[in-house]
């Protein structure tokens, strides 16, 4: 998985590229953790993302739950296979995807 | 290191240079100071050799010429003597000074005045002190007077007189003549042009005092100073040692020497004093850079190549230890130490390899311990309810590599319910596990106290929510069949969509909207749905684990090959136990041999009537 960032002001798109699994999914926390401060709107980029595991959904959780505190999350470019994921598992309700 | 290495070895080189290069100016600058010293003294000591040397030869040219003149006008005595009339004779004077090679003959009477003489004959010698000085031999007939030799006339030039007794009567015979061997040899050995003749080294020279006053120098305008108008008195010269003085605004080294009652000084330029010693600072400067060049250069060379690139090969090696790398092997075998400074890393990473292997195989067991706690929470026995013949339930887990989070779950909540649960735990290893117990009771135990589907997972999430600081989340779906009505109600939490076989139908999802997941939100609200199951209807239960089984090139499995299989021929009349063995061949010919990912774990409820 490739994982590029994109900072203008308080707004940071993060667009993510391959697979977002067990294995890559802490490389995603760790760069949410040291990138996080001060942003005010989290744009996710999923054009690229070809899968998304648990692990992966608890980072988005895990992210969403932050950005509720300090600013909005927005998801884009979600593909059908996971969209189809994001609805099975209820997270179409937490999550705002365009 | 290297950089560390070099800088330290930079500054010990030049300091050793300029230590060196100081020691040199200060040796050389001693060096030229005793030797100008030296030839100062060496050429005062030639000058006053010259000064005694002069002194005697003016001495001997001074009786030669005495010897010479007495001798003249002794045999014009005689001659007198032999023939008095000649002093009658008109002419005779002059004749004699030709004959004799003097410049003036006098002939005195008794008088004291000159009776014949080519030029003054008449002049009374009484009348000038200088002729008076003879009158005092007049009447001794040994009398022999050769005057001092003196100057005389407009141009001043040395003349002397000499006289002896007449011998024929009272009278004095004198002759007068100009010394010019005296006089060059007094001139030569005058010490106002001593000198002239001495020069030291380029520019330096000899000044010669008398009273503290200059009264010969080579450089005219110095003549007739005084010493003290330099800075230098009298005490300074006496002292007879070397001192520097400042003489028309150039510095001079000045060595005294007294030749009574003479001041000799021997004087000579500083900078020309510091030639040598320049020059040789010069070509110091220039060779110890070349050598201390290389010398820096060959012991960085060597350091570098014995010890620097060892550390950095040293160094390389610890890093992809550091990185996980146990099995790389320092060899650097350039010197004994560093031999033995490998062979101590090899050993030490060998034994913590050992180690690490050892504590690996102990989490391991302990993982599997983890794992079979786990796995025997779960009901095995099959069939669970021998007496129950209203339905057949069987379930299967096939586990991963690593302790996943899967679970299925059944149980009676009363003669007439059963529950039925199959979940999946966000995450792996052990976190992962005590979550998954921690789910599965929460669950039972709401379910047990007689709460619908939906109202336990509203309690189970809101707990799960409560100290979850993983932020871990469990997808599960759960229902209750009401065994005597064939009613079933269930509640989805963001799980696989379960397929459900209905008499003639085909299998197909159970299509409801799930909830999000248990423990992601605490305020999520779950809604319950029911379906009335007929006798024969077959639900299948599944977690992720099938549906994202990989082949080996990374395919999934997927929903569509889930449910085509489920209807093919071979599966669709299965029963519980039969059509989860036959699901698992399928999976297993489709993955081949790629590793298994994730738990595979899968339940078949069928229901047969009251």
């Amino acid at each position: 998985m490739e994982i590029q960032e994109l900072k203008e002001g308080s707004k940071l798109t993060i667009a993510l590229s391959g697979r977002l699994d067990t294995i890559t999914a802490p490389d995603l926390e760790n760069k949410l953790n040291s990138s996080l401060n001060a942003v005010e709107e989290l744009v996710f980029d999923f054009k690229e993302l070809g899968y998304l595991s648990s692990a992966g959904l608890r980072v988005l959780l895990s992210a969403q739950k932050r950005m509720n505190k300090q600013g909005s999350l927005v998801i884009h470019g979600v593909n059908e296979t996971i969209m189809e994921i994001f609805e099975a598992t209820g997270f179409t309700d937490i999550l705002k995807i365009e | 290191m290297r950089k560390t290495f070099q800088k330290w070895l930079l500054i010990f080189v030049a300091s050793a240079f300029f230590l060196t290069l100081c020691l040199s100016f200060y040796l050389q600058t001693r060096e030229a100071k005793s030797n100008s010293i030296d030839l100062i003294d060496l050429k005062l000591d030639d000058a006053v050799k010259q000064i005694k040397l002069n002194t005697r030869n003016v001495e001997a040219i001074r009786i030669m010429t005495e010897s010479e003149a007495l001798a003249k006008a002794r045999a014009l005595a005689e001659i007198i003597l032999s023939n008095p009339e000649v002093l009658k004779e008109k002419g005779w004077p002059g004749r004699m000074e030709k004959i004799l090679d003097v410049d003036e003959v006098h002939i005195i009477n008794k008088d004291g005045i000159i009776i014949a003489s080519s030029s003054a004959t008449g002049y009374d010698m009484a009348s000038n002190a200088q002729s008076r000085e003879f009158l005092k031999g007049l009447g001794d007939p040994d009398f022999e007077f050769v005057q001092g030799a003196q100057p005389r006339g407009m141009d001043q030039e040395i003349f002397q007189y000499t006289g002896v007794s007449r011998l024929d009567e009272t009278g004095i015979v004198q002759i007068g003549y100009y010394p010019t061997r005296l006089a060059n040899a007094m001139s030569l050995a005058d010490i106002e042009n001593l000198a002239d003749g001495f020069r030291i080294g380029n520019h330096g020279s000899i000044l010669i005092t008398k009273s503290g006053k200059i009264v010969s120098s080579i450089n005219d305008k110095l003549l007739g100073m005084r010493m003290d108008s330099f800075g230098i008195q009298s005490g300074t010269l006496n002292k007879k040692e070397p001192f520097y003085a400042t003489i028309e605004e150039k510095k001079y080294l000045c060595k005294p020497k007294i030749f009574s009652p003479y001041v000799l000084i021997g004087i000579l330029p500083i900078d020309e004093m510091y030639v040598s010693r320049n020059e040789m600072v010069r070509s110091l400067v220039f060779s110890n850079t070349i050598l201390f060049s290389i010398v820096f250069l060959l012991v960085s060379f060597l350091v570098d190549r014995v010890v620097i690139s060892g550390i950095f090969h040293v160094n390389r090696s610890l890093e992809k230890i550091t990185e996980g790398n146990l099995n790389e092997r320092v060899d650097v075998r350039s010197n004994p130490e560093f031999v033995s400074l490998s062979n101590g890393i090899n050993t030490t990473v060998s034994a913590l390899k050992d180690a690490i292997t050892e504590a690996a195989a102990r989490i391991d067991k302990e993982l599997e311990f983890a794992r079979e706690i786990q796995l025997s929470s779960l009901p095995t026995v099959f069939p669970p309810y021998p007496d129950r013949t209203e339905f057949d339930i069987f379930a299967a887990i096939f586990t991963a590599k690593e302790v996943g989070g899967d679970f299925y779950d059944f149980f009676m909540i009363d003669e007439d319910h059963l529950a039925v649960v199959i979940a999946d735990v966000s995450g792996k290893g052990i976190p992962a596990s005590l979550f998954m117990m921690t789910s599965k009771t929460m669950i039972q135990n709401l379910a047990e106290s007689g709460r619908s589907p939906a109202e336990v997972f509203m309690d189970a999430n809101r707990h799960l929510c409560e100290n979850n600081e993983a932020e871990m989340f469990v997808t599960a779906f759960m229902g209750i069949l009401e065994i005597s009505t064939g009613k079933y109600t269930f509640v989805n939490a963001g799980h696989n969509k379960p397929l459900i076989r209905q008499s003639v139908n085909g299998y197909d999802w159970i299509q409801t909207k799930p909830g999000f997941v248990l423990a992601g939100i605490n305020t999520t609200l779950y809604k319950q749905a029911e379906i009335i199951l007929k006798p024969g209807d077959l639900l299948f239960f599944y977690t992720d684990g099938i549906t994202e089984a990989n082949d080996p090139s990374g395919a999934f499995f997927g929903n569509e090959h889930l449910k085509a299989f489920l209807n093919s021929p071979e599966a669709i009349d299965a029963g519980p136990d039969q059509l989860i063995h036959l699901m698992k061949k399928e999976i297993d010919s489709f993955v081949k041999d790629a590793p298994q990912a994730d738990d595979i774990t899968m339940l078949a409820l069928r229901y047969k009537g009251s």
